[in-house]
């Protein structure tokens, strides 16, 4: 172990990159630590579900042998930087399970474009994340390898879908990993665990080879404890790729702005969502404490209204489950996954192996979206949601005319015990500021603003931006990081070895 | 059952087709960077992306598109600038998302058309055709000197891709049915497919047969795909119905599978004509379903009972952005357009002043009619404008000596085979300059094909050429009537059924040689003098 | 609540996706879809005349294709390193019953 007293999951990007430039620790050194790290704290929270020891070696040796050459600075922004993945993303060799039973066995023959774009960029890759069961929910309850434990408080959950890649960051196991977001499964977990998650605008991050939820609405971005390595994360993972159809050319770097503070910037606040029912006061005061920080820092705030947020929820509810059932359908034991033996006829496999290998969330969501999608339903349900989309995206249009950024809660809640939330309609309130962002294509983020006074938990505040003016959110949470300070690790994983 | 001819006075039978080509001359499959390949080892041109993997994503092929709007401004179609994919949900094996991407209300092309030239014995199959004169129209068709011409409606002509291939095993050869495992290879999973709807226009299957036929013309001058009929790669499904004559209403419908040749979907839709007029008139029920042709059987077989219109769960796919094609890209595609067969035998018409009926024979050959083409082209380089005078026998040639001979050897490429246009030429001059006869003519195109040898070089080397020296074969006429006058007498007398004698005891003494034609003249001249 | 759905229609429903169901399974999936398509209201009740849907939320983007290149395949080694059943170089399944549907 290096002289820092810090364990490296612990430290930010610019300290690991520090060390390894004035060589007092290697990036070898950096990759078993950090996995034995892991080894020995993620058994009770249970953040990890695969570790990738031997590929992180390959990859710090790599690092190290650029070190030895003097062409480090050429080794890529995530050089020795241990980073995690959501198990929704391919990396060829390890298990892609996407929590579920029915991709139990499923090893990737092929590596997805954002995980690639990670390791070209000289990240350490740790392993796969816990997550809930094919990204459907928000507590990683639903994981069929058993939930993730808050890293605040063991009797909460992290969050989800992203859970395990939120509390991996949390607990201070790795600096950075990444998540997907549907409906805020990146935006949740982050505020729950108290650190900074990015949904980027859709098309900034290719979609290739992360296992499709919702195709029209699942975005890939970066969990850390601070906004630089947010940034620096995003910088490595984005950019065009020709396997992805929905991939845009947005050359853009994230950091670029983070030190200009807000001064001259409006910024917009939603009474309709400060007032909404559900929101628990703790939360409330929060987010309006932040928005007067930013305001004392320079900015403007101005009230805006996001009339038809309000529907956003039941397309929400219409679309994922649509898109979701669809992209499902592949799992059916031909070509892989749960297989039910001894079936003399396909109709019988098929029925019997996915009756088993999808869990009881993503049985629901398959027959939800197929019964959406039927003839005479189709009218009903699908096609107003995509009218509805257009409204929504028309209101975001019509805000950022007159603001630059917004600001709104995140979660209406901390972090909530598992089991406290059964019934599946209440559970998807959680999502009920992030999903209009998923449902526009714009982009959002979740800064953390302290402690609720009330369950002395984390809290996040949701910063939004235009499409593909992503940099506008990062310059506002930067702000916020200069007055609340980067996000610490979770106390009971603070203590330094 | 009854014969066609008869039910056609009763029914009017209501043709529609679907007609799937895969756009095999592609590298690539429609959403992913796999070969395109017929026969290779199962599953060796597969990826993330074809097998349906989790996490992959499609990008469709731009040639691809290219080539469906080639097919569409062949067909006379609209090209839609705005249209979308879609995804088409229903679990089966072969499909790898257990969804197909396919096109929804709005295709590539829509409203289009193909007219077709009926002639022969088969145009009287068109009933209420006697009533007309030619140039007279009634519905689609108008009524021409040697048949009629019928105008069938495209409804449109969509992008979509292929399925993987099954074999099933356990049960008799192949055969889905008694099988108790299927085997699956997706190597063809993702090949680029284009679907053509016809409206339902056909009302015979001599008609259906030639849209098949002219269709696979326009693809082959296209160059789009190989058009295998046998190997699948253009699959024909006709839909079916009858109706009382002089009623409009539509009857129910069955959809017929398994016409893989043009004489299998002749015989089929003829079937499944008798086969609904004989349910009806004993006052049965046609049922809404899919039919299977058994050309060895000869009879269509019940696959599946349709109860209700199938749901597919159509919506767009979200994983491929919209289409907005721009004037610019439409107009640089058909700028690829080569001569359609139309308007090549209306071209031979005119340029070398033959007939429809062998222009258009000539057209439904791409190989045919370019060695034609070929043929005039050196003809004219040898005789300048004379040329001309050869285009009606080159072209006899190509369409029944030619074709004939090609038809029975399927494997002869015939720019690579011995009959070089050059030597084509040299044999139809041959014969129109007397040298040979034109049945010597069938034995040299025999021997050019066998030797490899000039025509010119084959009759000097057989001692082919005919005796046309009107002196030398004089001699030899005078010498005949001289040895028989007994005949001579005969034939004077009135039997000049002998004229068949002097001329086979010419030929004898001309070891075949001597010139039919002058040898007749000569006799006929001292006979009759 | 609406009955949207009843057990039969469940039922059906499962048939085409697939996912097979005991009775207990099929009542509670009944209850659980028609609470939450109950939850989805508020879409049927805009007035969304003339409003065109947004079915990709991609901006102007539009037209996007690639070269017709190959870019390499699977082995088939590779291919079928996930089958649950293989045989002959392809994926081994139980016989089908039923045609592949209209194609």
């Amino acid at each position: 172990m290096a002289a820092v007293g810090k364990p490296f999951g612990a430290m930010s990007i610019a300290e690991i990159q520090a060390g390894l430039a004035a060589k007092e620790f290697t990036a070898a050194e950096v990759a078993s630590a950090t996995i034995s790290r892991i080894e020995r704290d993620d058994a009770q929270m249970h953040a990890f579900l695969e570790l990738t020891a031997d590929m992180a070696a390959d990859a710090a040796a790599k690092v190290d042998a650029a070190i030895a050459a003097g062409t480090f600075a050429e080794a890529g922004p995530l050089a020795g930087v241990p980073v995690g993945f959501k198990d929704n993303m391919n990396l060829l060799d390890t298990h892609t399970t996407c929590s579920s039973n029915m991709l139990a066995n499923y090893v990737s023959p092929y590596t997805a474009t954002c995980v690639e774009y990670a390791l070209h960029a000289g990240a350490l890759p740790m392993g796969k994340l816990n997550m809930d069961e094919f990204a459907f929910g928000s507590s990683t309850e639903t994981s069929a390898f058993g939930p993730t434990l808050n890293p605040w408080d063991f009797q909460r959950v992290p969050g989800g879908s992203s859970g395990g890649s939120a509390a991996a960051v949390a607990a201070g196991l790795v600096p950075v990993a990444l998540g997907s977001d549907t409906g805020g499964s990146i935006r949740q977990p982050a505020s729950f665990c108290g650190i900074v998650g990015v949904k980027p605008t859709y098309g900034v991050v290719s979609r290739y080879g992360v296992v499709a939820f919702g195709s029209s609405l699942d975005q890939v971005g970066p969990f850390a404890r601070s906004v630089e390595d947010a940034a620096l994360a995003l910088n490595a993972i984005s950019g065009f790729d020709e396997r992805d159809c929905t991939s845009q050319r947005a050359d853009v770097d994230f950091t670029a702005n983070l030190a200009e503070g807000v001064q001259g910037m409006r910024i917009g606040v939603v009474p309709a969502f400060m007032e909404a029912d559900g929101l628990t006061e703790e939360v409330r005061a929060r987010v309006a404490e932040a928005a007067q920080k930013l305001e004392g820092l320079g900015a403007t705030l101005v009230d805006i209204e996001l009339p038809n947020a309000k529907a956003a929820m039941s397309a929400y509810y219409v679309l994922g489950p649509c898109e979701a059932f669809s992209n499902l359908a592949r799992f059916d034991s031909v070509r892989y996954g749960y297989c039910d033996p001894g079936h003399a006829d396909l109709g019988a496999q098929y029925e019997a192996s996915r009756a088993k290998g999808f869990g009881p969330e993503a049985r629901r969501r398959i027959m939800l979206g197929s019964y959406l999608l039927s003839a005479g339903v189709y009218d009903t349900y699908y096609y107003p949601a995509q009218q509805v989309r257009t409204l929504i995206t028309q209101d975001y249009d019509r805000a950022f005319q007159q603001v630059d950024c917004i600001l709104t809660p995140v979660s209406p809640r901390t972090a909530f015990k598992f089991g406290e939330i059964g019934d599946p309609t209440q559970m998807y309130l959680s999502d009920m500021f992030t999903i209009s962002i998923n449902i526009a294509g714009n982009g959002g983020m979740s800064v953390p603003v302290g402690l609720g006074a009330d369950t002395q938990l984390p809290v996040g505040v949701q910063l939004i931006s235009p499409a593909f003016k992503d940099v506008n959110m990062f310059r506002a949470a930067a702000a916020l990081e200069s007055v609340y300070g980067p996000a610490p690790v979770a106390p009971q994983f603070a203590k330094e070895d | 059952m009854k014969k066609l001819e008869e039910i056609l006075r009763t029914w009017e039978p209501v043709i529609g087709l679907e007609i799937h080509a895969e756009l095999t001359t592609l590298n690539t499959k429609m959403f992913c960077g796999c070969k395109l390949e017929f026969g290779a080892p199962p599953n060796t041109h597969t990826c993330p992306v074809c097998l349906g993997l989790p996490g992959a994503l499609p990008v469709p092929n731009r040639a691809a598109i290219e080539s469906i709007v080639l097919a569409g401004l062949a067909t006379n179609c609209d090209i839609e600038k705005h249209s979308m994919f879609y995804r088409k949900n229903y679990m089966y094996p072969d499909m790898a998302k257990n969804f197909q991407t396919t096109q929804g209300p709005i295709a590539f092309c829509m409203r289009g058309h193909l007219d077709l030239d009926v002639d022969g014995a088969n145009a009287s199959e068109r009933y209420g055709l006697a009533d007309l004169k030619p140039g007279e129209s009634t519905g689609n068709i108008t009524r021409t000197e040697d048949g009629y011409v019928a105008h069938v409606g495209i409804t449109r002509i969509h992008m979509e891709e292929d399925a993987g291939k099954m074999v099933h095993i356990g049960g008799g050869e192949g055969r889905i049915a008694g099988a108790t495992h299927s085997l699956v290879d997706y190597n063809r999973a993702g090949t680029p497919l284009i679907e053509l709807v016809t409206e339902p226009d056909l009302r015979t299957p001599e008609e259906a047969r030639l849209f098949m036929q002219k269709l696979r013309q326009i693809y082959l001058a296209l160059g789009i795909s190989d058009c295998s009929m046998e190997e699948g790669s253009l699959r024909c499904d006709g839909n079916v119905s009858l109706r009382r004559r002089g009623t409009t209403e539509l009857g129910t419908k069955t959809e017929l599978k398994n016409m893989n040749s043009f004489k299998n979907l002749h015989d089929g839709l003829l079937y499944e004509i008798c086969r609904q007029a004989q349910v009806l008139e004993e006052g049965g029920t046609i049922y809404q379903e899919t039919r299977h042709w058994d050309p060895t059987a000869k009879r269509t077989i019940v696959m599946r009972v349709k109860e209700s219109a199938d749901d597919y769960r159509l919506f767009p796919e979200p994983d491929l952005a919209p289409y907005d094609l721009s004037d610019e890209f439409i107009e640089s595609v058909r700028a690829k357009l080569p001569e359609l067969p139309d308007d090549k035998a209306a071209r031979f018409q005119e340029q070398f002043g033959l007939s429809a009926y062998d222009a258009r024979h000539l057209v439904e050959h791409r190989s045919t009619a370019q060695f034609f083409e070929a043929c005039m082209s050196d003809a004219t380089h040898e005789a300048g404008d004379a040329a001309i005078k050869l285009a009606k026998p080159l072209a006899n040639l190509a369409i029944n000596d030619v074709a004939a001979w090609l038809n029975a050897n399927p494997d002869v490429v015939l720019d690579e085979s011995p009959l070089t246009p050059n030597r084509a030429v040299q044999l139809v001059q041959l014969v129109a300059d007397g040298t040979i006869s034109s049945k010597q003519g069938k034995e040299v195109f025999a021997a050019v094909l066998a030797d490899d040898a000039d025509p010119k070089a084959i009759v000097e080397d057989r001692g082919m050429q005919q005796v046309s020296d009107t002196g030398a074969i004089e001699a030899v006429v005078d010498a005949v009537l001289a040895e028989n006058p007994d005949k001579v007498e005969q034939y004077q007398g009135g039997k000049i059924g002998l004229i068949g004698f002097f001329v086979g005891q010419c030929m004898k003494r001309m070891q075949g040689k001597g010139n039919p034609q002058i040898i007749n003249e000569l006799l006929a001249s001292k006979l009759d003098a | 609540m609406t009955q949207h759905l009843t057990e039969s229609d469940v039922r059906g429903i499962a048939e085409y996706v697939r996912i097979g169901m005991t009775e207990d399974e099929v009542a509670q999936m009944t209850v659980d879809l028609n609470a939450i398509i109950d939850s989805l209201a508020p879409i049927t009740e805009y007035d969304l005349e003339g409003v065109e849907p947004t079915f990709h939320p991609i901006g102007a983007l539009t037209n996007v294709m690639c070269e017709d290149l190959e870019r390499g395949s699977f082995t088939q080694e590779v291919a079928l390193l996930n089958a649950p059943k293989q045989q002959d170089g392809c994926f081994l399944i139980p016989s089908v019953l039923g045609d592949g549907g209209d194609r």
